[in-house]
């Protein structure tokens, strides 16, 4: 069965791109604007298997939705990653601690970036 | 190279986004302390920066990095937003949009578009830092340790099974890790083929604890070890490259590189010297860097023009002392003071100068806004845009250009179709163009609309009784009434240029700031005001002159020429207003002693000073030339305010006063 991943983005191109991206793959992607739209989605298919996502959005932040998957039981187990060019080693230790899997730079490399998302999935 | 549809989504995008930004500038601008725009244009830009790495214009991306990291730094607290802050970030992400609308993408990805406006922002983020460290002390990290260039050894020891052609994600960190800077990287593998460990040398200008962070989400797969080895880059070495390929089939023990790197940093520190002083590209450019910009407080600027306008004061006293003393020793020591006084007046005027091109972002949004408002299309133009102006000046010149530029464009430019009935192109152009005519800055706004219609100014001046109705009046007369308080603009309403200011609070700007306003306009063709403003406004270079027992200063740089001739031939009828023939040419004249002084002890000869304001030749007689002289002009107390003949006062070698003339309101005076 095809997995799904549910891609996070304020930025329309970016988002439409990494959703492309990752269907050549053959992955199932969704997408959404923001982090509380991001939940909403989650909440009615909690079936999916990660959410990619950007940490600087509008309303919700890709920091903040992290917290808020890992604080409900039904979803808690998605793996969350981010994507985004934030560097900041605090907000990435901050982000680890709250239950991220792996922190993914903008601009990435195509390798490094499916590595990542496939063990992502994999070991949750 | 064309660009594909991604691409071309992202370019539709990212010029939505620089709207927004630009938005969000302006309100940050117009609030400094508000925090909303701030994180809106904040986070705008980190968005137009991850979206420009993704797609390959890393140009635009670094572009947008440096900027954000000033924001950052006004998030922070450390730093304020100021004008400098909103123009830079103004004028490079205009340049990103001029980018972006290219269809090339080699060209919009052209690093060396964006090349001075990164130079710019990154010399604004020095001097940022500068500040924010002496503010923040040492509770701030300074940002400059990122920009260190350091050499590093990791390595790195994965505790689960891995192989080099796997597919787990450490093997992709290294290769990430590789790619932030010079790297050599040796890979140890066990016995079964799964990788024992990495060593990887690694020079690169970024944080160690932003490297260290890239194995943050791999930690408990493997042992990171990092150690800074040396602040240098040690690929310069060949030793050091020698030294570590000597080592590779042998696990290198880290105790014996530190070692060997602390043998070699001495001669190596020596040799990078030495490279320093062979005028090594990187050093150079990062000073010149520092050189272009220094942020200094507008207080120290203040103090140090009014120094220097006292030490002006003092030279002229020095002068007039050693005047009586007959020693050429003195004499040149005191010619060599004011050529020293002279440069020093010159060079510190010129700190208190900016550019007009600040001006030229605000009127371009506003043209853009505005013409969206109006339905009509409107280009705007700016030349000489480099010609630089009192900042003061730029400051209270603003809202008066505002209002004529609302003006052209609501009164002045046509809808597109009444310009297509009048046989013109649908986008009318309003044009700015700034440039230098001896002490003074000329700005001419202008546009190619309908012009000003003369009779219907008339019509409503007579309506007013501002203009007697028989009267005949020139079209200058007739364009100036529209400065007239009487008859502001708030007659024609509108959403747009009937609030605010009026033309006539124009035209009282640019008069106290001894600036004069002309203003050009042909029916059908357009309109163009012409605004003329002192460089500066505080130090002018003028003749002494006397009348009686008064001195006058007048402003050296309308005086065309000094005549002498005898009294008698200015002396008839006892009229103020003479026509005298001067030069084998008739002058009128303007006698200061027959105005304000009286006809007792007249002198025998009279100088006739010819000056040209506003293009016409006059004259102004006096009693006596006493020299030439450079003056620091304070302004005169309340009660000589409307007295505007007199643009200020200054003090004299003596310790005496003069009145600076203003020789166009002087006219004006004798006209009426």
């Amino acid at each position: 069965m095809k997995k799904t991943i549910l891609v996070v983005d304020d930025f329309a191109s970016i988002r439409d791109f990494v959703c492309e991206t990752l269907q050549r793959k053959g992955y199932e992607t969704l997408g959404a604007a923001n982090g509380n739209q991001a939940y909403q989605m989650l909440s009615d298919k909690p079936e999916v298997n990660l959410v990619l996502t950007d940490y600087n959005m509008p309303e919700c932040t890709g920091f903040e939705l992290l917290k808020k998957i890992k604080a409900n039981p039904e979803i808690a187990k998605v793996p969350v990653v981010f994507l985004t060019t934030e560097s900041s080693p605090d907000k990435m230790r901050a982000a680890k601690e709250a239950g991220l899997c792996a922190w993914i730079k903008k601009p990435y490399r195509a390798e490094t970036f499916f590595a990542q998302i496939e063990n992502a999935i994999v070991n949750g | 190279m064309l660009m594909d549809n991604n691409q071309k989504r992202f370019v539709e995008d990212a010029l939505d986004l620089l709207n927004e930004l630009d938005e969000g500038l302006l309100q940050l601008e117009a609030n400094p302390q508000a925090t909303a725009p701030l994180e809106q244009v904040f986070r705008t830009m980190h968005t137009i920066k991850g979206g420009a790495n993704m797609f390959g214009f890393e140009n635009i991306g670094e572009l947008a990095h440096h900027l954000e990291t000033l924001y950052d730094l006004v998030r922070q607290g450390n730093m304020q937003v100021s004008d400098g802050l909103i123009s830079i970030t103004l004028h490079a992400f205009d340049k990103v949009r001029d980018l972006l609308k290219e269809k090339d993408a080699t060209k919009i990805a052209n690093a060396d578009e964006l090349k001075d406006h990164l130079k710019m922002a990154i010399a604004f983020l020095k001097s940022a830092e500068t500040e924010s460290m002496k503010v923040a002390q040492a509770s701030v990290q300074p940002i400059s340790k990122k920009d260190q260039l350091a050499t590093f050894f990791f390595r790195i020891s994965p505790t689960v099974n891995m192989t080099i052609d796997g597919n787990h994600p450490l093997v992709f960190i290294i290769q990430d890790l590789e790619a932030v800077g010079t790297a050599r990287t040796f890979c140890y593998k066990k016995s079964d083929g799964n990788i024992a460990h990495w060593d990887v040398y690694l020079s690169t200008t970024t944080a160690q604890a932003e490297i260290e962070s890239y194995f943050l989400f791999v930690e408990n797969e493997c042992h990171v070890s990092c150690t800074m080895l040396l602040a240098c880059d040690l690929f310069g070495s060949a030793e050091f490259k020698k030294f570590i390929e000597e080592f590779k089939d042998t696990p290198t023990d880290s105790g014996e590189l530190i070692a060997f790197v602390q043998m070699i940093a001495s001669n190596f520190n020596n040799q990078a010297a030495t490279e320093d002083d062979l005028a090594d590209a990187e050093p150079t450019r990062k000073k010149s860097y520092n050189d272009t910009f220094i942020k200094v407080s507008k207080r120290k600027i203040d103090d140090l023009l009014n120094w220097i306008s006292e030490l002006i004061i003092l030279q002229a006293q020095l002068v007039n002392v050693t005047s009586s003393v007959n020693s050429p020793e003195i004499t040149e020591v005191t010619e060599q003071l004011e050529h020293v006084t002279n440069s020093l007046r010159d060079t510190s005027l010129e700190i208190g100068l900016v550019p007009v091109e600040t001006l030229v972002t605000k009127f371009k949004r506003l043209v853009r806004d505005l013409s969206k408002n109006l339905n009509k299309k409107v280009n705007f133009l700016s030349e000489g845009a480099e010609t630089e102006m009192d900042k003061d000046v730029i400051e209270l010149m603003t809202e008066p250009m505002i209002h004529i530029i609302r003006n052209c464009i609501d009164h002045g430019i046509e809808t597109p179709e009444e310009r297509r009935q009048a046989g013109k192109t649908e986008h009318g152009t309003v044009k700015l163009k700034a440039f230098n005519t001896s002490s003074y800055v000329n700005i001419v706004i202008s546009d190619d609309g309908k012009g000003i219609d003369k009779d219907k100014v008339l019509a409503k001046a007579i309506e007013k009784g501002l203009v007697a109705p028989d009267a005949v009046l020139s079209e200058e007369e007739t364009l100036s009434l529209i400065f007239h308080p009487g008859l502001s603009t708030a007659s024609a309403i509108s959403d747009v240029s009937g609030r605010g200011v009026g033309m006539d609070v124009v035209k009282q700007k640019i008069n106290d700031l001894r600036g004069y306003v002309t203003i050009k306009s042909t029916q059908g063709k357009g309109t163009s005001i012409h605004i003329k403003l002192p460089l500066s406004r505080s130090i002018i270079e003028g003749l002494l002159v006397k009348v009686e027992e008064t001195r006058y200063v007048v402003p050296l740089n309308v005086i065309d020429r000094i005549d002498r001739i005898s009294y008698d031939e200015l002396d008839r009828g006892n009229q103020v207003n003479k026509m005298v023939v001067v030069n084998e040419e008739t002058l009128s004249v303007f006698s200061l002693r027959q105005k304000f002084h009286g006809e007792t002890a007249v002198p025998k000869t009279t100088d006739i000073i010819s000056v040209t304001v506003n293009g016409i030749r006059k004259g102004i007689a006096v009693d006596r030339i006493e020299g030439k002289m450079q003056t620091v002009m304070k302004p005169l107390g309340d009660a000589y305010q409307q007295q505007d003949f007199i643009a200020g006062s200054t003090i004299l070698g003596d310790g005496s006063l003069a009145l600076v003339l203003d020789p166009s309101r002087l006219f004006q005076l004798s006209d009426n």
